[in-house]
């Protein structure tokens, strides 16, 4: 290599055409998406209105006469949702236990799965909404659709967990000379346990969500409530109501991470990590 | 962590070489006030949602058994789909489609400035961290069918609040996760654009955007997953799509109807889980 | 490998805008969490010296480097560097200050999934208005000085490449080129060879070297390798416990001059070998 004053030669750029063409058909397809939606855009410009509107209307100064009977509805609400979480916990911790590889047999196993995927692929909301027509709709048979429609995702946790705590405690026991049962109580469910406890909470804390939709569909609850108020258009009550919804539901939120935070992770580490990790030994 | 662990393993070889010795046993950490503690919490709180009186929920099989009699009929409908039906799903699952990846296209592109604004690498200001960050946890915390009862009442049935639901939804889901994973994540990069004398906003353009966007994408995908199941059942309280179709369908007891349109569903749902999934798998 | 092939001073490479002194004026650090990294150290260093920093771990090496470009703000004391003082900068002004002095990091601190011309030119941004970066437009002048930066470190080749993608040594040398593309006048190394391997460290270290014999850049490095910081450097400054403990021509420095900065006997880790 000589002396040289000419800029130097890069490598021609790769080139970006596919990219390129990926971005345009997305853009593409949603734009047809967006104009083939029967929307009237020009309503577009009025929600931010409509919604300050009415949002003053709920929140500027909220009906709090109704607060007790909210606070009433949204406990049954939280007890559907809390009861369905156990039922479905109990229900899916066998059941995954037998579609997890290696524990059940395969003609167990795969049916179960093919179950689970199916609850799981409808909304859930759906599954509850067609146990209900055939239950009756009551608070109970609300959380049990609740216990039912969770099943899916319940279940299909359940397995995953325990096949990836299986390979490293199992085999010691085994190697110690231990039985399956004895695999199971002394490998499988100290390595299990606690994410299953995290995971039952959690489902705890989606059913909170979802049992205030079940009542909007007329089960009962604090989504019962919401639903009539705002048929009746009694705009403070339903900001009223809105409120002790948030707010109810972020500090079950916030108990509940808070617990499953102890039971996966021990007390909470507060120590920052150290910025610079190598020097000298 | 490690010196302790090597430590106790030398003491407990101690232990074994001299078993004459009395052994000094550190006392026995005691967990049982605190887990009789948790399970009768547990038993509280379980006991308290049985009580009618305060709202908890009455336990009544019997109705059960009845109602059950009744209903029982409805779910032999459901494994026999008509199939005659499905033409007129069509155009309302179309609808829901629609719906779902218009809502998400929107919430994708507000979701980027939103997100590095809520992440605390991409921005050290504590105020307006926060502030976006409490917004987004408030929002997170509503339901998403009761945005769409509550949005039904404001702007009027039709597709509109169901989009306006979506998009909401999704910014949520969105910026939370996202910027958590930011958050997590490792941003050494970062240091060394504030060496250079770059701006927050050269640094999040120039490495963060580029350093996140598969979390990004993985995120916008979840959301179209997310988008299909809601936007199914949107319908239910009037905010377009499928869910209406299968409102009035049920509300008919018209089951194999029903069954027609759950099945829809389900098969959408599945395809464009396929579809995502391989997506994802694209993306290093 | 680097048969430093010599070449015209003209334009050819990025030139420095003059060489800049540091001069540390009785600084102590004390980090919001109590920890108290520097204990007044005073320190002056001319333009275009090569300079070695050595410590054990946590004497607060990566400290004193992070207090001259202010990623670090002083507690006490005063910085300064070429005609500017550093501590009591705040914003625009810092921003463009850190503009003029080039980092080059441990840990690469490149953007992985970003290609190599994109990270260089993060060397850019002080001399970049925001919209520009926004819209990502670059000026012809940038683009050249980011791919001399990178040809005149040998990794002109992996320009398109994504830093993900390198090795270890390579990486290292698209943040020299980084650091380069600033067209600094002085460069700041915090244990930049700490994570290579034998002879990729040698050849960094090198380039290093080259950078302050060829455009007579001030180049302050830490190392924790006593062979690396005698080979490379001209004058080591010791740190044990956040205080300055020597002072002195490197080559010079004997082993019990680093026993004493190290407070122990040495050890093979202190050397690179090889
Ligand atoms: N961001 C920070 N917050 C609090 N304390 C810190 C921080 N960074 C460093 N320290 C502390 O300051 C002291 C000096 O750290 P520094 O990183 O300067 O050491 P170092 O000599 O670079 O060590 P190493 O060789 O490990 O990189 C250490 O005790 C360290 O724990
Ligand atoms: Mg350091």
């Amino acid at each position: 290599m000589n002396a040289r004053t000419a800029p130097p030669l890069p490598p021609s750029r790769p080139s970006r055409t596919a990219a390129s063409l990926w971005a345009i058909v997305v853009g593409g397809v949603v734009i047809a998406a967006t104009v083939g939606l029967r929307i009237d855009w020009s309503e577009l410009g009025d929600v931010p209105g409509d919604v300050l509107r009415y949002s003053t209307l709920m929140f500027a100064d909220p009906n709090w006469e109704r607060l007790p009977r909210a606070l009433f509805e949204m406990w049954r609400s939280i007890s559907m949702a809390w009861i369905g979480a156990i039922l479905c916990v109990i229900v899916s911790i066998p059941l995954g236990m037998l579609a997890a590889g290696n524990v059940g047999p395969s003609w167990v196993r795969l049916p179960l799965r093919v179950v689970f995927a199916i609850i799981r692929a409808v909304p859930e909301v759906i599954i509850a909404l067609l146990l209900l027509t055939v239950t009756g709709l009551t608070p109970f048979t609300g959380a049990l659709a609740l216990g039912i429609a969770g099943i899916g995702t319940q279940g299909k946790w359940v397995y995953e967990t325990i096949e990836s705590a299986q390979e490293g405690a199992s085999e010691a026991v085994r190697a110690a000379g231990g039985s399956t049962a004895e695999v199971a109580r002394w490998a499988l469910w100290p390595a299990v346990a606690p994410a299953l406890m995290s995971f039952a909470l959690y489902r705890f804390e989606i059913n909170i969500r979802t049992s205030a939709v079940l009542g909007l569909v007329g089960a009962g609850g604090v989504g019962s409530m919401l639903a009539n108020y705002t048929n009746f258009r009694e705009w403070d009550t339903v900001g009223m109501l809105l409120i002790v919804v948030v707010v109810v539901t972020m500090i079950m939120d916030a108990i509940s991470g808070a617990i499953r935070r102890r039971i996966t992770g021990g007390p909470r580490i507060t120590e920052k990590r150290s910025r610079h990790v190598v020097g000298i030994r | 962590m490690s010196t302790r662990l090597i430590g106790a393993s030398a003491d407990s070889v101690e232990a074994a070489t001299a078993p004459l010795r009395a052994l000094d046993l550190p006392p026995r950490p005691r967990n049982r006030a605190r887990n009789g503690l948790a399970i009768a919490a547990f038993a509280l709180f379980t006991i308290a949602t049985c009580v009618p009186a305060i709202g908890g929920i009455e336990v009544d099989l019997g109705a059960l058994v009845r109602n059950w009699s009744n209903g029982s009929g409805l779910l032999v409908q459901l494994i026999q789909p008509d199939f005659s039906f499905l033409p007129r799903t069509l155009e309302p699952i179309l609808e829901t489609l629609q719906m779902a990846l218009v809502g998400a296209a929107a919430a994708a592109l507000v979701s980027v400035p939103l997100t590095l604004w809520a992440a605390a690498p991409t921005n050290p200001n504590g105020v307006t961290r926060h502030a976006v960050r409490t917004v987004i946890n408030v929002l997170r915390a509503v339901p998403d069918l009761v945005y769409a009862t509550v949005l039904v009442a404001m702007i009027g049935v039709g597709a509109l609040p169901g989009l306006v639901t979506l998009f909401l939804f999704n910014v949520g889901v969105v910026v939370k996760l996202v910027s958590e994973a930011i958050d997590s994540g490792d941003h050494a990069y970062m240091e060394a654009g504030r060496a250079a004398g770059g701006s927050q906003l050269q640094i999040n353009r120039a490495t963060a955007l580029p350093q996140s966007w598969p979390l990004f994408a993985n995120q916008w995908l979840y959301a179209l997953e997310l988008n299909v199941r809601i936007s199914a059942i949107l319908g239910i309280v009037g905010a377009g799509g499928i869910g209406r179709l299968l409102d009035e369908r049920r509300a008919f007891y018209a089951y194999d109807d029903v069954a027609i349109i759950v099945l829809e569903i389900l098969v959408v749902v599945v395809l464009i889980e396929l579809v995502s999934t391989t997506l994802r798998r694209r993306l290093v | 490998m680097r048969s430093a092939p010599q070449r015209p001073e003209a334009e050819v490479t990025p030139s420095a805008s003059g060489s800049w002194s540091i001069r540390l004026d009785d600084v102590s650090v004390t980090y919001p969490n109590g920890t108290t990294a520097l204990r007044n150290v005073s320190l002056d260093i001319a333009p275009g010296e090569m300079v070695s920093i050595v410590g054990l771990s946590g004497s607060g090496k990566s400290t004193l480097i992070r207090t001259i470009n202010g990623l670090v703000p002083v507690t006490s004391g005063t910085v300064a560097v070429g005609p500017h003082t550093v501590n009591g900068m705040r914003g625009r002004r810092l921003r463009s200050l850190r503009g003029h002095i080039g980092m080059i990091f441990q840990g690469f601190n490149l953007a992985d999934r970003t290609d190599v011309y994109r990270n260089v030119l993060v060397g850019r941004f002080a001399h970049t208005p925001i919209y520009r970066s926004l819209l990502g437009i670059t000026t012809a002048h940038d683009r050249e000085l980011a791919l001399r930066s990178l040809d005149s470190v040998g990794i002109l080749d992996k320009v398109w490449t994504r830093a993900g993608q390198l090795s270890g040594g390579q990486k290292q040398r698209v943040a020299i080129a980084r650091a380069l593309t600033q067209e600094p006048s002085v460069m700041l190394a915090d244990e930049p060879v700490a994570s290579l391997d034998p002879p990729t460290a040698h050849a960094v270290m090198n380039d290093l070297r080259r950078v302050n014999a060829e455009k007579g850049l001030t180049v302050l490095v830490n190392i924790h390798l006593m062979d690396l910081a005698r080979m490379y450097t001209t004058r080591m400054i010791g740190l044990r416990d956040g205080r300055l403990v020597y002072d002195g021509p490197a080559a010079e420095a004997a082993e019990s001059d680093f026993e004493q900065i190290y407070g122990r006997p040495i050890q093979p880790d202190d050397r690179l070998g090889s």
